[in-house]
């Protein structure tokens, strides 16, 4: 609320301000540079009071208490499950609510394909075998590819804009993003990431929240599931290496 | 927030230089600083493409407002030019 009211507030002052100088100066003091600076601070008064009706109603804080509760929760279980194995992105054609992150509960190197909808549980079956049995869990991607307004084709350039304008526009959390993609595999670069990348357990099953976020979108755009493969963090970027699965 | 300080940043330094720089070309008329002011603030929005749907969706009716001004300052030149 305090940042919308920062925006507000001065695009109500300027507005003031520019109204009081442009009409002063174009009426009684007759000089042009100074009622077209008049002019210039109702132009940016404007774009302040549209850019505070933006901003959104919860402070990043409360945001963060959220995000922190479900991370954990999902962490514990992880843990006292003792799963080692990677996660694999589904995108929502094969779930039923948005894409979600599928965790084997034991470590698979050739996941069956799936090829219908897995059933909206917690504990889904996604193969033949007895032992194809996962945690179909949520993640911040999920919720972060319902903030965008259309997905893209499968292609590097509808990716790369998808995920600039993810990070760098809706979330704020990095300066660009850059993507290289040969055969089945996908590199992302994330340029002066923002967002604390934790390693722990819970981190090695589902990637860090980056790299979850991207893997989600990946798996979206590609509209097949992912598997992100490593990630590093080297010269203020972030870089993410996904493969496709077919 | 980084993203609308970066774009209300520049577009105050614009509008600012290009006062400056008019001041000391000479220019007295006020359509052209008005003129002036509404292409780069146009110009900048439109290269700004990252903004998220509500920002672009509030930013696209500023730039109809200017634009309907911009129109206005044509069609009063255009007015006086006939009469």
């Amino acid at each position: 609320m305090l940042s919308r009211n920062l925006y507000t507030w001065s695009g109500f002052s300027l507005l003031v301000t520019g109204v009081l100088i442009s009409l002063t100066s174009h009426f009684i003091l007759l000089v042009t540079w100074l009622t077209a600076l008049g002019i210039a601070m109702l132009i940016l008064s404007l774009i302040f009071l549209v850019l505070g009706r933006t901003i959104p109603k919860i402070s990043p804080e409360v945001s963060d208490l959220f995000l922190q509760t479900g991370v954990e929760n999902i962490a514990s279980l992880v843990e006292e499950l003792g799963i080692k194995s990677k996660a694999v992105y589904l995108p929502a054609s094969l779930t039923h609510n948005g894409p979600r992150a599928l965790i084997p509960l034991r470590p698979n190197p050739s996941l069956p394909a799936i090829t219908k909808p897995l059933p909206q549980r917690l504990i889904v079956r996604y193969g033949p075998h007895s032992d194809d049995v996962g945690l179909l869990v949520a993640t911040a991607g999920t919720t972060a590819a319902a903030m965008l307004e259309s997905t893209p084709g499968p292609t590097l350039i509808g990716l790369e804009s998808t995920l600039s304008s993810l990070f760098r526009g809706i979330l704020g959390v990095a300066d660009g993003v850059k993507v290289v993609h040969r055969e089945d595999y996908i590199n992302i670069e994330i340029n002066n990431p923002r967002l604390e990348q934790r390693v722990s357990w819970f981190h090695q099953c589902l990637g860090s929240p980056l790299a979850s976020i991207a893997a989600s979108i990946a798996a979206e755009v590609w509209d097949s599931p992912v598997v992100i493969k490593q990630e590093e963090y080297h010269k203020k970027s972030w870089s993410i290496e996904i493969k496709v699965l077919k | 927030m980084k993203i609308y300080n970066g774009y209300i940043l520049l577009v105050a330094i614009l509008l600012l230089l290009t006062t400056v720089i008019l001041v000391a070309t000479g220019q007295n008329s006020l359509d052209v600083y008005y003129i002036v002011y509404i292409v780069e603030t146009l110009i900048v929005t439109e290269l700004c493409l990252y903004f998220n749907a509500k920002a672009r969706r509030g930013l696209n009716l500023v730039s109809t407002v200017l634009f309907g001004g911009f129109l206005f300052v044509i069609s009063l030149q255009i007015l006086k030019m006939l009469s």
